[in-house]
């Protein structure tokens, strides 16, 4: 059967005025019906960018995207022209981004935001518009959304505003959610009462997830499968338990090793030495070589290719037979 | 929904009238405003008309209580009828370099790139052109009527206004919920007017108030200068009609002097009040 989302050898490069770097490295990966994929990553490994990249929103100049496809359904959206691209996004996908504060027009209700949509992507008018957004305003858990609804984002938490975000990507029924670090603004127990939001709206729409995080306890929480990037690239990929019972790769593990656990350890908490090298000079051989604890010489010359040792799981690490 | 609305603008209001300069200056407006809708009531003849003799000063006769001019107008007429004149210039000025503005400055900053480039530079260009003798060129070529100098005036105003809006467009740019509207399926245009013009607006307002008080400015500087429409009684042209006799009967020149410099003034008490109530950074919320 066909995936919900295919995204094929999807290749993404900067232009800039000191020359062409490869922000997206070949990156394959698909989503399911209901089936939520996290994103995983340090910051700059091109989480995002994927996800501009899928809406067809990617930031040009500079970045460009010079190869790939991303299916949808499919249809490949990369071949697909504005107008047309337009009609998908809001309607077949949505996005959540990270500050629910600054992703709502301050100078508009929310009510008037949310019924916007509705007028312009389902055709509704009017009073219909208006009801529908109540509901929809109830759907998400917002008490008396009567009277929300005609609040500014000023007046409403950030908890509260992320709801309404929520509200206004689930408007049109979207097939695919692509939520961009939606919990990383709000407080903890805010963040699982989101999460768990996003799990019930699943349930009821049916809707594949995107969920990009940099944080593994958010990704045990709520994914069914992780994509781990590193500078551009996808190191490793697998289903949620085995990811955590048996990393593959030495990020993956460095990551994992850096979450704090719940069981109150009291141990220092390991950390990645390092940080994410720039775009422009990556190590030559394996991009994570310069600060792998189990290096050795082949990783400096030596790509390392992505392998599959086991169903559904891949990992691009030369330590890792096939 | 509608008691939260007029609650909201109770609450500009409020803020809007804590600032006493503002509400004298409103009232000044309004006075102006009123004297000028009821010009045709208070005198029915035109006031480019000689009605008496010459010269004669303000408060020496019941008939002309503001007195007469060098060639015997009503004085107070022209006063009255040049309110209607000098609040259509400032306001229509104002409109033409309000609409080119925020246009020039919305287009530039949202397209980035070459679009920027050409029309912050055509922005520039515009700005190096001394603005009297611009606006005396153009009136000289088109001929001196009302709306080649409103239309003048207008022209040579716009460039602070687009770049005002280009400044704000382009922090609003960048914003989340300009990225979150796109991901939504708005189109630019949409994008532009609905959504990013609303948060620009209430510095482009201040800003077209201020700019009301500098056309009735131009506009007076211009009929000063023999420019102005002489079909068309308005406070400048009177200011330019008593110029010559400055010395004996300087009343001709004061008393429209006088009602330019209060409204200026009350538009420029206006804008900072307009300031006060619209810039979210001040206003208390």
């Amino acid at each position: 059967m066909q995936p919900l989302l295919d995204v094929r050898e999807l290749e993404v490069k900067l232009f800039t005025r000191s020359g062409t770097v490869t922000a997206i490295d070949r990156l394959s990966f698909t989503v399911e019906e209901k089936e939520t994929v996290a994103l995983v990553g340090e910051s700059g490994c091109g989480k995002s960018m994927t996800a501009l990249a899928i809406m067809g929103l990617l930031p040009s100049p500079p970045a460009r995207l010079t190869g790939g496809e991303v299916l949808l359904q499919g249809r490949d959206l990369a071949r697909l022209g504005d107008s047309a691209m337009q009609k998908v996004r809001g309607r077949q996908i949505s996005m959540i981004f990270q500050d629910p504060m600054s992703s709502l027009n301050p100078v508009m209700t929310i009510g008037a935001q949310l019924s916007e949509i509705l007028r312009r992507h389902m055709g509704l008018t009017g009073a219909s518009a208006r009801k529908r957004a109540i509901e929809l305003l109830a759907q998400v858990r917002i008490p008396d959304p009567q009277r929300r609804y005609d609040a500014y984002p000023h007046e409403l938490s950030g908890g509260m505003n992320q709801r309404v975000v929520i509200a206004m990507a689930i408007a049109c029924e979207p097939k695919l959610l692509i939520a961009d670090e939606p919990t990383t603004a709000l407080d903890v127990t805010i963040q699982s009462q989101i999460l768990k939001l996003l799990r019930d709206l699943q349930l009821a729409y049916g809707m594949g997830i995107i969920f990009i995080t940099h944080d593994l306890g958010v990704v045990a929480e709520m994914a069914d499968r992780a994509v781990v990037m590193y500078a551009g690239r996808k190191i490793e990929e697998a289903p949620i338990d085995p990811l955590f019972e048996q990393p593959l790769h030495p990020y993956t593990r460095g990551l994992i090793g850096s979450t704090p656990a719940a069981e109150g350890r009291h141990s220092r908490l390991a950390e990645i030495p390092g940080s994410v090298p720039s775009l422009r000079d990556l190590p030559a051989g394996c991009a994570f070589s310069n600060r792998c604890p189990s290096v050795f010489a082949a990783c400096h010359s030596e790509r390392p290719p992505l392998i599959r040792p086991a169903p559904e799981r891949a990992a691009a690490c030369l330590l890792v037979q096939p | 929904m509608s008691g939260v609305r007029i609650q909201r603008f109770l609450g500009l209001l409020r803020a809007f009238a804590r600032n006493r300069g503002a509400v004298l200056g409103m009232a000044i407006i309004a006075a102006v405003v009123i004297v000028a809708l009821a010009a045709p009531l208070m005198f029915n003849y035109s006031p480019l008309r000689i009605v008496g003799r010459p010269e004669q000063w303000p408060f020496t006769s019941w008939r002309f209580p503001l007195g007469t001019d060098s060639l015997g107008r009503d004085v107070a007429a022209m006063v009255v009828y040049g309110a209607r004149t000098t609040l259509m210039i400032g306001i229509v000025a104002s409109l033409t370099a309000t609409v080119i503005g925020v246009t020039v400055g919305a287009v530039a900053a949202y397209f980035g790139g070459w679009v920027d480039e050409v029309l912050t530079r055509i922005t520039e260009l515009f700005q190096t052109i001394p603005n009297i003798i611009f606006i005396m060129s153009v009136v000289a070529i088109l001929g001196q009527r009302m709306e080649n100098i409103t239309i003048a005036i207008g022209l040579i105003m716009w460039p602070q206004i687009a770049r005002l809006t280009r400044a704000e467009f382009m922090s609003l740019r960048d914003r989340e919920f300009v990225q979150a509207c796109k991901t939504m399926g708005m189109g630019n245009f949409r994008i532009m007017a609905g959504e990013i013009l609303p948060n620009a607006l209430p510095s482009v307002i201040v800003l077209a108030s201020l700019v009301v008080a500098s056309a009735i400015l131009f506009e007076a500087a211009v009929a000063f200068l023999g420019l102005g429409d002489p079909n068309v009684a308005s406070w400048g042209a009177l200011i330019g009609d008593g110029r010559s006799l400055i010395r004996t009967s300087w009343y001709i020149c004061a008393i429209p002097g006088f009602a330019i410099m209060l409204t200026v003034l009350a538009l420029n008490l206006v804008g900072d009040g307009l300031n006060d109530a619209l810039n979210p950074r001040l206003r208390d919320r």
